[in-house]
């Protein structure tokens, strides 16, 4: 009988979870805090990546205190009648002689508004009244439809184990189908499944189920599946490019723009490319590839993009001469655009700072932040009473002057002074 | 010490307390004694007193109330070709009530109005001459199209002469009760390269801090690349380590606003005062040099500096490997 791997070697215990024991250990003392009696947060809102263990360690959770779970998913409709006949259930803590009971409203990632209409008000109601512990569970907790939800719940986030947990989850696996698996063959399966120890068990017995023995070569294949790969896979193919035909074609699968994808190549190449030649000869690469970029904006010939693509994949991967391709390297999201994406919502206020600058000094507004701005910020750093005068004269309010002074007790002291005068 | 932007405090009121620019300001005497402004292009680099010589220009001619005479545009925030259409024709085509006849509109950094802007402006200049007279302010003058230069009068303003800088910022410092080292004066010049409102302004930040001026404190809040920074980077590099030594460019580039052709110059100066064997100096400059050269083809600054950090990391390397087998 055909039965997935996922359910054959789910674990009964949390003892047998992968991984995340802190967030365990904190889903297990709130558990317990209900013995002593209804705690503040009624309810617990798991949340973190697809795959990492958040539905098995509730149903472990309840399978180690001999509870009863009641579960509503994604294939349940939670609309608010729905969700409100669930009540009835939430309000008791079990009777006296059957077993406690925990609520599930899994996959809240897939409320949808129209069908689901009324649902998160729902929960929120049921929250507040439960008598029994209610459990929630979302990739992203942060959605903004989840705000109220989340306000009311206990947050705990599940990560991704890391490759060697995974690795040793999968050996396990082996050990009890009877496989002789090649310690390299599970480290790929690993470290391909970014910590999606779901996606790792399913690859693992689409390569090795009938099978004795598991071998890299066996595995290898599974890289190279020809569809929009995420990011990861991308930078992986483009790090640990054998060949430039390989790397190349990283960029067809990426679903980010060549700008995008540089951008994460420049973030990670100086953690998988240890060796200093090696870097350098990345590096400079990379360089190239930009300089090709500055050529493109100057002849705006989007030709010379092929450039770009051969010096940033192939150029990259060919960089690697001395650097052992070893162990598990995590990938880093790019710090730039982070800082990039913050300083867009502050272009609006810069400019309104701007524009007061612009009506006393007879400059234009956009010369007024990059040219005064900077002066002006070191100004409200050091000397209050000057920033005061100079915030007063040009009519600055009291967000502009916090945006300037860059300090919250300086802006303060600030804001006080023009209050008075 | 007062409190508001010292830059506009000690702007020049009138065309006698302008110091500088002394044929200019004759001249610009000269129309104000015949009542009479032609069409005008102000063109020089920044901070050297342009829109001050427009302002004090109107003040002497309209008198106290010369605001209700003039407009001031600025083309870096209005630039399209709908200001001329609406705002600038709106006010060139209603006659001024008083002795002069004409109204003045002041269009600053006007370099930066588009080519069809620049069009329109042409016929509107030519078609309300009686009403308005136009000043232009531009850092090239070369940047305005040729139909509206021949249209105007042109004036070329050059940096402040050393001692009439020096002389400016000492009366300032004296009458705000700062003290300003020579050394402080020095780092502004170089800092500023006599562009007036920079150095007034960095003055100022400079005594926001309440010490005695020294050049220190200007290179610190100049934005320029700090020496010491520049030097702490290239001894992370030293020490091989990438990552932290990126990180220290990206602060500086980021939280600072510091230029990457500023940092690479300082990079450039640092490399002869490092303690290494004389032949590898010139080495790392012909790396430096490369890179300076792809700084001004590429089109990421850090990019570009982060290639530099790795190649001085492969060079010091290389630098200690050669130094074993001696």
């Amino acid at each position: 009988m055909y039965q997935p791997w996922t359910v054959k070697y789910k674990p009964k215990s949390l003892k047998e979870v992968v991984g995340n024991k802190e967030a365990i250990q904190k889903l297990v003392d709130w558990i317990k805090s209900w013995d002593r009696g209804i705690p503040e947060k009624r309810a617990a809102f798991l949340y973190g990546p697809p795959g990492v263990g958040k539905t098995v360690t509730v149903e472990a959770l309840a399978n180690d205190f001999k509870m009863e779970l009641i579960e509503k998913n994604a294939s349940d409709y939670r609309t608010e009648e729905a969700v409100k006949r669930f009540a009835g259930l939430a309000s008791q803590y079990g009777s006296l002689f059957g077993a406690r009971r925990i609520i599930l409203f899994d996959e809240l990632d897939g409320l949808t508004g129209t069908a689901d209409k009324g649902g998160v008000k729902a929960m929120i109601e049921v929250i507040q009244i439960a008598q029994c512990p209610i459990v929630l569970i979302a990739n992203n907790a942060f959605d903004p439809r989840l705000t109220a939800l989340r306000n009311l719940c206990l947050l705990i986030e599940f990560k991704k184990p890391s490759a060697t947990e995974v690795l040793k989850h999968l050996k396990t696996i082996c050990l009890k189908e009877g496989i002789d698996a090649e310690e390299r063959a599970l480290r790929f399966i690993a470290q391909r499944s970014e910590g999606d120890i779901r996606s790792a068990v399913t690859d693992l017995q689409a390569v090795a189920q009938g099978r004795r023995r598991l071998t890299y070569d066996d595995v290898s294949w599974l890289g190279f599946r020809d569809r929009q790969e995420n990011i990861f896979t991308v930078l992986r193919m483009i790090l640990y490019g054998k060949t430039c035909e390989g790397a190349k074609r990283a960029v067809n699968m990426a679903d980010v723009d060549v700008d995008m994808l540089l951008e994460w190549i420049y973030e990670n190449v100086p953690n998988h490319l240890t060796d200093p030649h090696d870097l350098a000869r990345a590096m400079d690469a990379l360089s190239m590839a930009d300089v090709y970029r500055g050529r493109i904006q100057k002849t705006q010939d989007w030709g010379f993009i092929r450039y770009v693509i051969d010096l940033m994949t192939a150029g990259v991967a060919m960089a690697r001469v001395n650097t052992k391709t070893s162990g598990w390297t995590p990938f880093h999201f790019p710090e730039r655009i982070q800082t990039l994406s913050k300083s867009k919502e502050e272009r609006g206020l810069q400019l309104e700072i701007g524009n007061k600058i612009k009506r006393k000094c007879h400059i234009s507004a956009t010369r007024a932040a990059k040219e005064v701005l900077p002066y002006l910020r070191i100004i409200f750093k050091n000397d209050v009473k000057m920033a005061a005068g100079i915030a007063k004269w040009l009519g600055l309010t009291p967000e502009m002057v916090e945006y300037i002074a860059e300090n919250r007790e300086k802006a303060a002291a600030i804001n006080k002074l023009l209050g008075q005068s | 010490m007062s409190f508001e932007m010292w830059a506009e405090k000690y702007r020049p009121k009138t065309l006698d307390e302008m110091v500088n620019q002394k044929e200019i300001v004759e001249r610009l005497k000269s129309f104000v004694k015949a009542k009479n402004v032609p069409h005008c292009i102000f063109a020089g680099p920044p901070g050297t007193g342009k829109t001050t010589a427009a302002l004090c220009l109107a003040r002497d001619l309209y008198g106290e109330n010369y605001r209700e005479y003039i407009m001031e545009l600025n083309a870096s925030d209005e630039r399209g070709i709908d200001v001329v259409r609406e705002t600038v024709k709106t006010f060139a085509r209603v006659r001024a009530i008083g002795e002069i006849p004409f109204k003045i509109m002041i269009l600053d950094e006007a370099d930066n109005m588009t080519a069809d802007a620049q069009q329109a402006l042409r016929r509107t200049m030519e078609r309300y001459t009686e009403t308005c007279r136009f000043i232009l302010c531009a850092n090239y003058s070369g940047k305005i199209i040729e139909p509206i230069q021949s249209r105007c009068a042109p004036f070329r303003f050059t940096y402040l002469p050393r001692e009439e800088h020096d002389k400016y910022l000492r009366y300032i410092a004296e009458n705000e009760g700062v003290a300003l080292l020579d050394e402080g004066l020095d780092a502004i010049y170089e800092v500023c390269g006599g562009d007036l409102r920079r150095a007034i302004n960095t003055l100022q930040a400079a005594a926001s801090l309440g010490k005695p001026i020294d050049a220190k404190i200007i290179y610190s809040i100049a934005g320029r690349a700090n020496p010491a920074d520049v030097r702490r980077m290239i001894e992370t590099a030293m020490k091989g380590n990438f990552i932290e030594a990126r990180k220290q460019l990206r602060e500086m580039i980021q939280k600072y606003g510091v230029a990457g052709s500023d940092i690479i110059r300082q990079i450039h100066v640092e490399i002869f005062k490092l303690d290494i064997p004389e032949p590898w100096k010139i080495k790392l400059a012909e790396i430096v040099g490369e890179i300076d050269y792809r700084l001004v083809e590429g089109a990421d600054e850090e990019i570009q500096l982060s290639a530099l950090l790795a190649r001085l990391i492969e060079a010091f390397l290389e630098m200690k490997t050669a130094a074993k087998k001696v």
